[in-house]
Parts: C-alpha cells; sequence; structure tokens
C-alpha cells in the first residue's frame, strides 16, 4: 500500500503557505478601502488553520520518504487540494461564486490556463484580480519547478531526455535541488519585474501593470478588464507579446545566461523551433487575414503578432475578437492550440520538443521503409534517442489527444455545441483559455457552460497542466498495489 | 536508381486487363438498348491500346528485378492511373461529367470510398451504374492482395507482424505469393456470389444484386439508387450488415476456414476486438436513439447496426440520415469512421490492430512509470511486439492524423465550411463515403464542391487506401537516388 503520510505533510505546509500569501490581497484591499478585505481574512484564517492542522496530523514520527509513487500522488495531490484552498476567497469575498464557479476559477489560474466565469472585472475590488494574479504567478512558478526538477526523474513523456540536457548542465553549476529552485525562482521574478517595468513604462497604471506581468509570465492570461488587452495602448501590447515568448522558452537557459553562458540558450533546437513556428504562423494567418478583406498595416501586423503568441505561448489574452477572422484563421488558432511551447516553462500544450522527436521518429521510419536492412536510429540535438524516450513521447501523444476526443465527447453529452466542446477541451487540455466559438470565445467567458461541464473542464485543465502521464498513472490497479 | 520499366510493364498488363472488361458493362447497356454502350466499346478499344503500348515500351524490363522501391512505385502507380483510364467512360459517356467530376468518381470507386459526384443516379444507364460497382470490386481485390502481399513484406504501417503469419501458415498450404492472391481472388468471388444470392433472395432487382454484392464485398458503398439503401426492406438490411462485417475481416481467415482450419478465424485478436467494437457502439447509439427519439425497438436497432457497421467498414451505404440523430450520434460516427475494420479485409482506415497495439504500448508505458526499474514488453496476440513494429505502427497513426488536419485545413482554404472540411477529409482518407453536415453527409453527395476540393480530396482517397506511408516514401529525394 502507498504510504500517503509523506504526501499529506507536504502538502500541508503548501496550503500554509498559500494562506500567508492571502495577506498580500488583504492588505491591498484595507489600502484601498476596498471593503473585501474581511472575505480573505476569513479564508486565510481557513487556509492556514486547514494547512497546519494537515501538517500536524501527518507529521507523526515514522517515514517521511519521498518515493516515486509518492512523488506521482504530491503533485496531482497539490494541482487538486490548492485550487480547492485557492477557491476560498472567490466564495467569500466580493464575487460570491458557488463552489462549481468558485473551484473552475482558482483551477483555471493555477493551472495558468485563464479561463474565466467572472464577468465584470473592471468593476471588481482590487483584492480579487490581484488574488487571480497571484494564483497564476504561484501556479506558473510551480509548474517550471516541476517540470524542470521533477518530471525528468520521473520519466515522463519524454521528459527524462531532458534530464540530461538540462539538469545535469545544471547540475555542474549547482549541485543541488534547492539552489536550483532558487535560482530559477529568481530568474522568474526578475523577468517578472522586467515586464511589469514594461507595461508601466507603455503607460499602464501600477496596479494593473503587476497584475499582467504575473499572469504574462505565467503565461496565464487572466486581466482586470473584460476586454482583455483590447483596452491597452499598441506598446503594451508589443511588450506583452515579447514577455509571453519569454514566458514560453526553457527557464533552465535563463539561469544559464545569468551564469553567462549564453550559447545554451542559443543552441537550444527547441527554442529555435518555437521561434521558428511562431514567425510561420504570423506568416501564415497574416496571408489568411489579406487573403480575406484585412489590408496590410501596422494594426493588422500587431494583432496577429499579439494573438498567436498569446495562443501559442497558451496565455489566452485577447487584443482582438479573432475568431471573427474568418474559417482558415480560426482552423490556424486551433493547431496553435495544439502545440504550445518549450518544456521546462510555464506554457502548455504539447510542447514543441515532443513535435521534433516525433518528426525525427517519423523521418527515420520513412527512411527505413526503402532501406530496411539499414539501421536507422532517430534523432535529436545530434544525440540518438533512445527507444525507451520515443515510447514515451508516442505514448504522450496517444493519451493527449485521447483525453482530447473523450472530453469533448462528454462536454458535447453535457449539452455543449460541437465547436464550443472540441475547441474548449483543446483549450482546457492546453491551458490556454478562451475556445474558439461565439459562446467561449477570445471575447466571452465560461459563465453560461453548464455546471457539469465546468468540473468536466476544470479536471481536463490539471490533467493536461501535470503532463497528462502523471495523473493516468494513479488510475492503474497496479500504482496502488506497488 | 530506381528502375521504373517494370513498374511500367506491369502497369500497362493492369490497364489492358481493365480495358477488356469494359466488354461487361458494353453488354449491359446493349441489353438494355441504351446508346451509352457505343462509348464502353471505344472506351475499351483506346484503353487497351494504351496499356499494350505501355506494357512494350517497358517490355526490356520484364527481367528487371523488382525490389523494395519498385514495388512502393508499383503500388501508388496503379491507384493513380488507373482512375484516369476508369474515368473515360463516365467523361465520354452517360452522364456527361466533367473530367475532374469522372476522375473523383473513378477514384472513389477504385480507393472504395464511395462517395459520388453524380446525381439522379436512378435515371443512369446499366452499364455506367456497373462499372461503378466493377470499379469498386476490382479496388476492393487489388487492396487486399496489396495488403496480404506488399504490404507486410514492405514493413508498412505496423504491417509486418502478418507477414511471418501469412505467409508461414499459409506456407504450409499454398507454397507461393502467386497462388495466395488466385485463391484470395476466389474467396473474394465466392463471397460475392454468396452476397448476391442473399440479395436476390431478399426480393433485391437481380441487376441491383450484382451491382450492390460488389461494392458491398468491396466495402465501397456505391449504391445504384440516390437514396443508397433507404429504399431496401428489413431483409435487405440485413444481408448487407453481414456481409460488410465479412468483408472487414482479414481474408487469409477466410483461406484457413475453407482449408478445413476453422480455429485462426475463431481465436484471431483482431476479429474479437472489431466485433467487440461494434457491439460496443450499436449498444451506445442504439441507447442514445431510444432517448432522443421514442419509437419501436425493431427499427431503430436495425437504422443503428446498418450505418454502425457501414462506417466501420468503410463501406457508406445509409440507411437513414444519421445527421439528425444530434450532435453526439455524430460525434460518434466520426470516432467510427476513424477505426475502420481488421487489416488484409477491403475495409479502410487506421484498422483495429494498429489500435490494439498502440493500447499495449501505452499500458506498458504507463506500468513503466511507477516501476522503472521492470522490463514491460507490449504484447499482440500472446507475442511480445518488437520495437521496430511499434515505430511503424506510431509513424503511422502520425502521418494519418497529420494528414487529415492538412487536408481539412486545404480544404478550409478552397472554401468549405469547417464541418464539411474535416469530415470530408476523414471519410476520404479513411475511404469511408459520406461525410457529415448538410452538404457531403449520408443525405448530400460530393457534386457541389468546388473543383479544387474535389482534386484534393481524390488525392487523399488514394494516400489513405495505400495505408499513406507507402506513398509519402515516393517524397523522400533519397528514396530515388538509393
Amino acid at each position: 500500500m502507498l504510504a500517503f503520510r509523506p504526501v499529506g505533510y507536504i502538502v500541508g505546509w503548501l496550503v500554509l503557505a498559500l494562506g500567508f500569501v492571502m495577506f498580500l490581497p488583504l492588505a491591498v484591499d484595507v489600502a484601498l478601502g476596498d471593503g473585501n478585505a474581511p472575505g480573505f481574512a476569513e479564508a486565510a484564517v481557513l487556509t492556514i488553520a486547514f494547512g497546519a492542522g494537515l501538517t500536524l496530523a501527518c507529521a507523526q514520527a515514522g517515514d517521511l520518504r519521498l518515493g516515486l509513487r509518492q512523488a506521482f500522488a504530491l503533485t496531482t495531490v497539490t494541482w487538486m487540494v490548492y485550487p480547492a484552498v485557492g477557491a476560498l476567497p472567490f466564495m467569500l469575498g466580493l464575487p460570491g461564486l458557488g463552489p462549481t464557479d468558485a473551484y473552475f476559477e482558482a483551477m483555471s489560474a493555477m493551472t495558468t490556463t485563464g479561463a474565466t466565469v467572472i464577468t465584470g472585472l473592471d468593476d471588481l475590488p482590487h483584492g480579487i484580480l490581484l488574488w487571480r494574479g497571484l494564483l497564476q504567478w504561484i501556479g506558473g512558478m510551480g509548474i517550471v519547478l516541476m517540470a524542470l526538477l521533477l518530471l525528468p526523474v520521473l520519466n515522463v513523456g519524454g521528459m527524462q531526455l531532458l534530464r540530461a540536457s538540462d539538469f545535469n548542465t545544471l547540475g555542474k553549476i549547482m549541485p543541488r535541488t534547492k539552489q536550483i529552485a532558487l535560482s530559477i525562482g529568481s530568474v522568474y521574478l526578475g523577468l517578472t519585474v522586467a515586464c511589469a517595468m514594461g507595461y508601466e513604462a507603455s503607460g499602464m497604471n501600477g496596479f494593473n501593470a503587476a497584475v499582467h506581468a504575473m499572469t504574462t509570465l505565467s503565461t496565464g492570461g487572466m486581466g482586470t478588464s473584460d476586454s482583455s488587452f483590447a483596452g491597452f495602448s499598441p506598446a503594451a501590447q508589443y511588450v506583452s507579446t515579447v514577455f509571453m515568448l519569454l514566458g514560453s522558452l526553457s527557464f533552465a537557459r535563463y539561469v544559464q545566461l545569468a551564469r553567462g553562458d549564453a550559447g545554451a540558450l542559443w543552441h537550444d533546437t527547441q527554442i529555435r523551433a518555437f521561434l521558428a513556428v511562431y514567425v510561420a504562423f504570423v506568416l501564415g494567418m497574416l496571408v489568411a487575414r489579406l487573403a480575406g478583406s484585412a489590408r496590410l498595416d501596422e494594426t493588422v501586423v500587431r494583432e496577429v503578432a499579439f494573438n498567436v503568441a498569446s495562443m501559442l505561448s497558451s496565455t489566452g489574452y485577447a487584443s482582438a475578437d479573432f475568431i471573427l477572422w474568418g474559417n482558415p484563421s480560426v482552423m490556424i488558432f486551433f493547431i496553435i492550440m495544439l502545440i504550445g511551447g518549450c518544456s521546462g516553462s510555464t506554457a502548455g500544450g504539447v510542447k514543441v520538443f515532443r513535435y521534433e522527436l516525433l518528426f525525427s521518429a517519423v523521418r527515420a521510419e520513412l527512411r527505413r521503409l526503402y532501406r530496411p536492412n539499414i539501421v536507422i536510429l532517430a534523432r535529436y540535438q545530434g544525440r540518438t534517442v533512445s527507444p525507451q524516450v520515443m515510447d514515451s513521447v508516442i505514448a504522450f501523444f496517444m493519451l493527449y489527444f485521447l483525453s482530447l476526443g473523450i472530453i469533448a465527447v462528454v462536454l458535447v453529452l453535457l449539452g455543449l455545441d460541437p465547436m464550443s466542446a472540441i475547441t474548449g477541451a483543446a483549450s482546457c487540455l492546453g491551458n490556454v483559455g478562451p475556445g474558439l466559438s461565439p459562446e467561449i470565445g477570445p471575447v466571452a467567458s465560461y459563465v453560461d457552460v453548464p455546471g457539469a461541464a465546468k468540473w468536466v473542464m476544470s479536471a481536463a485543465m490539471m490533467i493536461g497542466r501535470l503532463e497528462i502521464m502523471v495523473v493516468f498513472v494513479l488510475f492503474s490497479t497496479a500504482y496502488w498495489r506497488g | 536508381m530506381v528502375d521504373v520499366r517494370p513498374v511500367g510493364y506491369l502497369v500497362g498488363w493492369l490497364v489492358t486487363a481493365l480495358g477488356l472488361s469494359m466488354a461487361l458493362p458494353m453488354v449491359a447497356d446493349l441489353t438494355a438498348g441504351s446508346a451509352n454502350a457505343r462509348v464502353f466499346a471505344t472506351t475499351a478499344i483506346l484503353v487497351i491500346v494504351s496499356g499494350a503500348v505501355l506494357a512494350f515500351a517497358c517490355s526490356s524490363g520484364v527481367s528487371a528485378r523488382m525490389g523494395v522501391q519498385e514495388s512502393f512505385l508499383l503500388a501508388t502507380g496503379t491507384w493513380a492511373v488507373f482512375p484516369i483510364f476508369g474515368a473515360l467512360p463516365f467523361w465520354f459517356g452517360e452522364p456527361q461529367a466533367s473530367f475532374t467530376d469522372a476522375f473523383f468518381e473513378a477514384m472513389s470507386g477504385l480507393t472504395t470510398t464511395g462517395a459520388t459526384v453524380f446525381t439522379s443516379l436512378d435515371t443512369l444507364p446499366p452499364g455506367t451504374l456497373l462499372w461503378r460497382g466493377m470499379l469498386q470490386w476490382f479496388g476492393g481485390l487489388g487492396i487486399v492482395i496489396v495488403a496480404m502481399v506488399f504490404l507486410p513484406t514492405l514493413k508498412v504501417g505496423g504491417m509486418q507482424i502478418f507477414r511471418s503469419e501469412a505467409f508461414d501458415t499459409l506456407g504450409k498450404i499454398l507454397p507461393r505469393a502467386g497462388e495466395i492472391a488466385l485463391s484470395l481472388s476466389l474467396i473474394y468471388a465466392l463471397l460475392t456470389f454468396l452476397c448476391f444470392m442473399a440479395y436476390v433472395f431478399t426480393g433485391m432487382p437481380a441487376f441491383d444484386s450484382a451491382v450492390h454484392a460488389m461494392t458491398t464485398l468491396a466495402t465501397g458503398g456505391m449504391a445504384n439508387h440516390d437514396l443508397s439503401f433507404s429504399g431496401y426492406g428489413a431483409s435487405a438490411h440485413y444481408v448487407a450488415t453481414a456481409f460488410m462485417l465479412l468483408a472487414a475481416l482479414p481474408f487469409i481467415r477466410f483461406l484457413q476456414f475453407f482449408a478445413g482450419d476453422p480455429k485462426p478465424i475463431w481465436r484471431d485478436p483482431q476479429i474479437r476486438g472489431f466485433l467487440l467494437v461494434v457491439a460496443a457502439f450499436v449498444t451506445l447509439l442504439s441507447a442514445w436513439l431510444a432517448l432522443v427519439r421514442p419509437g419501436p425497438f425493431e427499427p431503430a436497432f436495425r437504422e443503428v447496426l446498418f450505418n454502425v457497421v457501414s462506417i466501420i467498414t468503410g463501406t457508406g451505404y445509409s440507411s437513414a440520415d444519421y445527421d439528425t440523430w444530434g450532435s453526439f450520434a455524430m460525434t460518434m460516427f466520426f470516432v467510427l469512421g476513424l477505426i475502420g475494420g481488421c487489416s488484409g479485409s477491403t475495409a479502410c482506415s487506421v484498422k483495429i490492430f494498429r489500435y490494439q497495439l498502440m493500447l499495449a504500448s501505452v499500458s506498458a508505458e504507463v506500468k513503466r512509470l511507477h516501476a522503472p526499474n521492470r522490463v514491460f514488453a507490449p504484447r499482440y496476440d500472446g507475442h511480445p511486439v518488437s520495437q521496430r513494429v511499434l515505430d511503424s505502427v506510431m509513424a503511422f497513426f502520425m502521418f494519418f492524423f497529420l494528414t487529415l488536419a492538412v487536408v481539412a485545413v486545404m480544404l478550409v482554404l478552397v472554401g468549405l465550411d469547417p464541418l464539411t472540411a474535416i469530415s470530408g477529409s476523414a471519410t476520404a482518407i479513411a475511404n469511408i463515403g459520406p461525410g457529415l453536415g448538410p452538404v457531403i453527409g449520408p443525405a448530400g453527395n460530393f457534386s457541389t464542391l468546388p473543383d479544387a476540393a474535389k482534386w484534393i480530396l481524390a488525392a487523399t482517397m488514394l494516400i489513405g487506401r495505400l495505408e499513406i506511408l507507402s506513398v509519402f516514401v515516393l517524397f523522400g529525394a533519397a528514396f530515388w537516388r538509393a
């Protein structure tokens, strides 16, 4: 049987920490006299009490060693419990959401998805808006640490490949996990501050700049206005485009850059492929728009550059209602949603390196067909890829698209129209945010989706955020028997 | 270098044979007193001469070796050249179609797709209808032979797992590939005859029975009436269902069965998996239909059974407009089309065994995650499956769904609506026939599509019918150099 105590112990500490974070929006509300402070106070007390209780209950004498199986349970449990706790301020505070909506909102924030069920954002108290930003920022930080420290060790979805390149290279500089976590944390913080300053310089007020910087670097996409980015200046949109793309590159490379090794960032094929994909889609989308009725000017270029960056990095901001750009554009956006950013970043989706590996494997297979007697191996970054890694990547693709199909069918059964169901499933699983139908599109919200569908979508966001296989492993009976 | 002479020689003789077979529709038209007989006579001469010229031009290559590359070229070459000649009677004679339409119809016939651009079928001369049936019948026979004799040797898409079995087991009975092809043809002809007798027995006119028997066993689906099977009675529906199912089983099992060994057909995991999938979908959709359209059990059950079998086998007959059954049913029919029948049959699409291999591989991978030090080998039919086979299967999946997506995008770009584009792309690559939606759904047809879309769809049918990889292999520059 699985020993749950170490899992509970760590989750308890994490919940406790989140409770203390709630004092930040509390302070903002008190300072601005926004009147929602009691809600945060109640939520903070409840959260701290729950966290402390859980930690104490699990801290009794015994083995607190974290094994492989506990690590799987820990990730999934953390991403299930955190949204429940993070939902408290939404339920107790001004928006007064029901448990379904509050959990959906918190899950969407924690997984850096950015889908929202709250309308009238512009009139909300500042504390709540800051809380959404903080949840996304914490979620983004958590996922980067998980992707760089935990998943490669767990051999999930081909991530073991990155163990060699990221972990070991980093290992030579900083031998210990805590230090890696610390330096990634400071890089993340540094980028966020830079982004906030960029927003401020482009004319946003201090509060908006701070919240948007947090949701930009986490590629989350929750804004402070119902119109997302449409109301901000062109300069702010360019700043956002740059930082969304920066948020989707591998954070390990920034650490190396900060240590004076720029070559690692420059030579990373995943980063190159990601940027190439971005440029290709921007050009493709421009062609699609010009073939329609648009004329080539700064506005069109900016709209395309911004929204493609937003969808590819799985952020989900919108500066225009891009589902009105016509069928070809919608189709291209759907494909963009299925790609995602680089591994070891805050971006969601399948991730670029998996596509690179897959194409490498497929190319090898085609050559094998007419050269049946020669051993042809798939290569990545100049090295051959072991069949074990390939198997993981393939299993990942299978489970990803299978989940996508099943979730879409379930959403249709729960009453969504097919377009909302398919693009909503892709959006939630890829942690993007908006769907591609008028109901849940870039200028709409998820508020009218039936309650049951919201739970399905919340689960989809979590499954997608935790790279699918981490969650599915918990469903095999052998896992529990050990 | 690739030697095209032996390929040209064989294709030449096959074209000549096709020309000779045009005598049959000519006789049919003569008997019915239709002036269209003249068209078949002139076309036959033209085709026979062209084939003979090609064969003689390449006759210096008679003794040249048919290597791996030549075999790939032969498969694609045959399916690319045949529709050109097969289209001539539609172009020169009734229904005086444009060359685009005639080519589309012939390609749809030879790939056993069954999508049609002809309207008012009921008024066409018997020769034209018979020619459509014959094209499908030839296409079906061709594909069984390719799937049993060529693809396993060429190691396309995991088909190599059937190599030892097909040749060794049979090898004891029939030592040579030519003999296998001959006995497969006999089985195919015998089953067609049985199907014809059964249709006649249900009261279908003899001519309709003959054409429908040919398109049933080919899992092609071209019918003699615009209403497809809606106009026939219950018994005809059940007969068609039974023979569509038979046509989707591996033909090698029938050979063994008639050779006195019924055990393989009973134990084949692919056949069991296929029947299980059919049963599951029939149950699910019967329940759904009872829910949304309450009524007597038998007609509803028959409609579900007939249309589910028609779509999963890639036949494409319809006995009801299932587009009106709601979006859940539509989604299910879309999924059904992506499954397909067993390998080594006339059925199309991804095929059951690939899903079985993929599931075995994915479940092994999930087990590996939490027990990284144990070896889990995926198994099929009790035997461990080699990495090489899994790689092939993976490449197949990859190409299948990538092609599906790219074709869908292209169809949107030439002006189709998204539902027509996606379902049209799926129905073409899986060689089914009808798509979804009002335009190309079971109640519509392909005649109103723009010409560009028809050419794209025709190419997609060819790619899908030849198991994708065997076409794409021709696109590598190294293929031609090697």
